[in-house]
């Protein structure tokens, strides 16, 4: 595992001992907005079951890359693949309406860091999960029901709440009825933007924990931003720091995170710890 | 001698069927259009008629363009020929078509309906006219057409299934009323138009053609005659009519007809069957009266005609 | 019971009967009189109608006994009658005879303010004194009309020619020779989202005056992002030509009152597009407010991010005036076909849940404090409570069936 300083030149290894083929490769994807180049030809892979944090200030472009990853914000150029049945050899950002929602619905979850985004707040609970599967063209009442239940569960909702509305949820509530969601499908790829960045400090930890047992029973391979090293030390496997749309450093996460390279993840790291 | 003033038309006088030529083509056309693609929403012009917006300029666009001098036209509104609105609407049609006009389902070529489909079944040629007031199934979950047509388009359906989950949900049960979304041909979800839940499988593999056509909103759609037409239901939660099989018609003494239900100074109630021109022809036929008294929809039991399309 | 059901078709033409009963007789004198006498309420009646006839419009008015909503369902139902035979040629601006022509931008135009025939600086007194006395030919309550002291030009050139030179508009784009047939025509097709430039003008052209204005207020008020100044505002007169079919002879059919606003808005988009913004709304007719608001709405309709209440599909649906106010009357039609099938589907519901719980609580999950779940339990709960196991709840789930 070498990191390479010049971002230009940094290209993604494969964390030793993981000799099976990315299931998400990225490649030159760019984004503009008027005079700002928002995420700057980044390249980036993530393996089977990993966890691949992505830090950086507000503006450094890790948002952005996230909903491009998700198809919800059309890149200006690059390449963006996931090696899932079907879609092996389709360029994804070339996919119309049709099969970006056909694509996103079976094989890719997000967790927004605020629910209003990822939640239909006046429909329930149960039923933002269970819409999943409707979409996706399940049909069967019972089927519904228990799915919804044990994707709560999974994200250790209290049942008993399961057909109350969103609005009515605290915020840890909210975010776990968005996990929920996100995996009611058993994606291939989660994304999580933020998912804990809106809460309190003890509910934090609480979600925190979830997401680190769902992911060792899950094995869901995983992107993750966030602005917060302590996020990232507890749940990512390897990490990229982005800073004004370019990936500035990038490594396994205890290496990054003991041995900063880059003056500025320095400042980040010692600001942090 | 043929003078300006004996060329020019009386200014009294209008065209057959009121639409001039162009209005009555465009119609065709778009009718034509609406039964190719069964239950797909045809954006039309939509001319004013001389009856106010939302009163059924729609489906009176329709009979006009499809009716000829030997149509014979019967007007319904909740069921009813009697209907202030209906008598309006036929009134209307006979004086710019001078089509005949019938009370007899049985008779008519052409049946323009507010909220109501007919208790007797509707055969080969017949052609069932629905006023729409909202052709877009999607409005409550979608209220913004353009965005609704892209739904459509990609069959986009997921939020009108989660609304019947959320239904089960609160209430254990469906509780949409009329307008039942239905998917036609397994393509396009539409609305029925506001016809109560019992008239809704009357729709499916029908003989008569059925043409829905919304004046104000500017939508045409058709479901053709054998054509599937399947209220949305889970495979383990069923949809179901209205349930009045302990209502007895207070006229006819008949039940296992859709009945309306008349409130009584008593607190009570009595009913009366909703498709008047069916149950003067049994009153009629009690009577002594030489009438034809057509297969109907549902039988004497409440089952309906098509073997098991109504699960329970 | 079976004659008295066939009193519905008696029933509505004796309700017509009195309600021209009390409006009292139509006689061509009475429409001759509305036509002389509300010039301005013919020209709102013929904007929302497109249909351009003065006589017709006061006819309508006359029948409809001064229901303006009756009077445009009515023009508009007549003109749904009449093929289009012909397309008249565009009528370019300076051509028209300008009666007054106003700019707020500017203390002073090229060509100068025209004031022209306004109400706007007149005091709004109630005329009693007309009552008072038998009304005599001299008596329009003011001085005689003065002769300006030199003729007005023929010619106004437009404000935004000005603002073109000057490099704040953008150039036009030019159309070489516009086939008017081939313009699309709101009349004989639907609208749909997003507009054609034409279909825009025309949907504005013909809209409520009064559901504009509502609009536009609400949107010059706070709750839109147009806030702007009146580039200008013209009254004119306008040459209606056509071509002769075989000779290709243009001539005229007569001519008709126009009116039209501009306004204008500078832009705050961004670095590479400074400038102005403008709104454009032109009617049939005299109709300044409706033109104003109209043009307002114009601009704020293309702004992303808009208040949902003025975007396009939302401005232009909503502000029809035949279709709102049909829809808004035929609720007076019976519905209770829909309300015993609305009732069916709720009794069972009503029965099974109370009704004040319906909105929140689950058969299946009871729970004591459905009805006000206050933020801070919810916190308690998420702390506390341990989620009971899929197999748990599966139970539970058949049981709610059975309950259902």
């Amino acid at each position: 595992m070498t990191v390479f300083l010049n971002p230009n030149a940094w290209q993604p290894a494969p964390p030793r001992l993981i000799e099976t083929a990315p299931i998400l490769e990225v490649k030159g994807i760019q984004k503009r907005y008027g005079d700002i180049q928002a995420v700057a030809n980044v390249d980036m892979s993530v393996y089977p079951g990993e966890i691949m944090g992505i830090v950086g200030e507000s503006g450094s472009g890790k948002s952005t890359l996230l909903r491009m990853l998700h198809l919800e914000e059309p890149a200006d150029a690059g390449s963006y693949k996931l090696n899932i049945d079907g879609w092996q050899d389709r360029e994804l950002l070339q996919l119309d309406r049709f099969e970006q929602r056909k694509l996103r619905v079976s094989h890719i979850g997000i967790v927004y860091q605020h629910p209003h985004l990822g939640l239909r707040m006046h429909n329930t609970s149960s039923g933002n999960v269970a819409e999943r599967l409707l979409v996706a063209g399940e049909r069967t009442y019972s089927t519904l029901r228990q799915a919804a239940v044990s994707s709560l569960a999974a994200s250790e909702f209290p049942l008993q709440r399961m057909d109350d509305l969103p609005r009515h949820l605290s915020g840890g509530m909210q975010q776990r009825v968005q996990l929920a969601k996100a995996i009611a499908m058993e994606p291939a790829l989660l994304l999580l933007d933020e998912p804990t960045s809106g809460l309190d400090v003890s509910v934090q930890a609480r979600v925190l924990d979830t997401l680190k047992s769902l992911q060792q029973q899950q094995k869901i391979s995983t992107v993750l931003v966030s602005h917060d090293l302590g996020v990232i030390r507890t749940l990512a496997d390897r990490v990229m720091v982005m800073r004004g749309g370019h990936v500035i450093e990038a490594g396994l996460t205890d290496q990054i995170l003991e041995d900063p390279q880059e003056a500025y993840t320095q400042q980040l790291v010692h600001a942090k710890l | 001698m043929q003078t300006l003033a004996s060329l020019k038309k009386s200014s009294d006088a209008y065209s057959f069927g009121f639409l001039d030529a162009f209005a009555k083509r465009e119609l065709r056309r778009k009718i034509l259009k609406a039964v190719a693609i069964p239950g797909y929403q045809v954006p039309y012009a939509s001319r004013e008629m001389p009856i106010a917006r939302g009163w059924g300029t729609g489906g009176l666009q329709a009979t006009l363009a499809l009716a000829g001098p030997s149509s014979k036209v019967k007007v319904i509104d909740q069921g009813s020929d009697d209907s202030v609105n209906a008598a309006n609407l036929r009134r209307f049609i006979a004086r710019m078509t001078g089509c005949d006009a019938t009370r007899d389902t049985l008779e008519c070529t052409i049946l323009q309906s507010r909220h109501r489909c007919p208790e007797e079944r509707l055969k080969r040629g017949q052609v069932l006219v629905l006023q729409v007031p909202d052709p877009e199934t999607l409005r409550s979950v979608e209220p913004n057409m353009t965005r609704a047509r892209l739904m459509h388009a990609d069959q986009d359906y997921g939020l009108m299934w989660l609304k019947l989950y959320e239904q089960l949900v609160r209430f254990g049960r469906f509780v949409q009323g009329a307008s039942y979304p239905s998917l036609v041909n397994g393509r396009y979800v539409m609305s029925p138009s506001p016809i109560p839940r019992w008239d809704v499988p009357t729709l499916h593999q029908a003989q008569h053609l059925t043409i829905l056509s919304a004046g104000r909103e500017k939508r045409i759609y058709a479901v053709p005659p054998f054509t599937r037409v399947e209220p949305l239901e889970f495979t383990d939660e069923f949809f179901q009519v209205e349930e009045q099989s302990d209502w007895t018609c207070d006229r006819t003494g008949q039940r296992y007809k859709f009945m309306n239900e008349i409130p009584e100074t008593d607190g009570t109630a009595r009913h009366e069957i909703s498709d008047t021109g069916y149950a003067d022809k049994l009153i009629q036929k009690k009577e002594g009266e030489a009438v034809t008294l057509g297969e109907t929809y549902y039988d004497d039991n409440g089952t309906f005609y098509h073997d098991g399309f109504l699960k329970s | 019971m079976y004659v008295a059901a066939k009193g519905g078709e008696e029933a509505i033409q004796q309700a017509e009967r009195l309600y021209h009963d009390l409006k009292g007789k139509l006689t061509p004198e009475m429409v001759e009189q509305v036509e002389k006498g509300m010039p301005y309420l013919l020209d709102r009646i013929m904007g929302e109608s497109s249909l351009y006839a003065p006589q017709l419009a006061a006819l309508a008015l006359a029948q409809a006994g001064g229901d303006t909503y009756e009077a445009v369902l009515i023009l508009r139902a007549y003109r749904s009658t009449q093929p289009r035979l012909a397309y008249a040629l565009p009528i370019d601006s300076n051509s028209m005879t300008v009666v007054r022509r106003i700019s707020a931008a500017f203390k002073d135009i090229p060509g100068g303010q025209i004031l022209g025939p306004t109400l706007d600086y007149s005091h709004r007194l109630l005329r009693l004194d007309v009552l008072d006395k038998e009304l005599v030919a001299e008596d329009s309550g003011t001085a005689e009309l003065q002769a300006a002291d030199e003729p007005s030009p023929k010619q106004y050139p437009p404000v935004t020619d000005w603002q073109r030179t000057q490099k704040m508009l953008p150039e036009l784009d030019s159309i070489e020779n516009p086939e008017p047939a081939d313009l699309p025509d709101l009349t004989r097709e639907p609208i749909m989202f997003p507009t054609s430039r034409p279909h825009r003008l025309q949907a504005l052209a013909r809209a409520d005056t009064g559901g504009l204005l509502a609009l536009g207020y609400a949107n010059m008020r706070g709750f839109g992002p147009v806030h702007p100044t009146v580039n200008e505002v013209r009254l004119s007169y306008a040459r209606v030509q056509l071509k002769h079919p075989v000779t290709g002879t243009v001539f005229s059919v007569g001519n008709i009152r126009v009116s039209h606003a501009e306004v204008v808005q500078t832009t705050k988009a961004s670095k590479d597009k400074v400038g102005l913004e403008l709104g454009f709304c032109a009617t049939f007719g005299w109709n300044e407010v409706k033109n104003i608001a109209g043009s307002m709405l114009d601009l704020a309709m293309d702004r992303e991010d808009v208040h949902p209440a003025f975007t396009e599909e939302f401005v232009l649906y909503h502000t029809e005036s035949v279709e709102s106010s049909g829809f808004c009357i035929h609720l007076k039609l019976p519905h209770y076909v829909t309300f015993t099938s609305g009732m069916d589907a709720m009794k069972d519901a009503m029965m099974g849940v109370g009704m004040a719980q319906m909105p929140t609580s689950s058969k299946a999950f009871e729970k004591q404090d459905a009805k006000s779940p206050a933020p801070e339990a919810d916190l308690e709960t998420d702390e506390k409570v341990s989620p009971i196991t899929a197999v748990e709840s599966e139970s539970e789930t058949e049981s709610e069936k059975e309950m259902s």
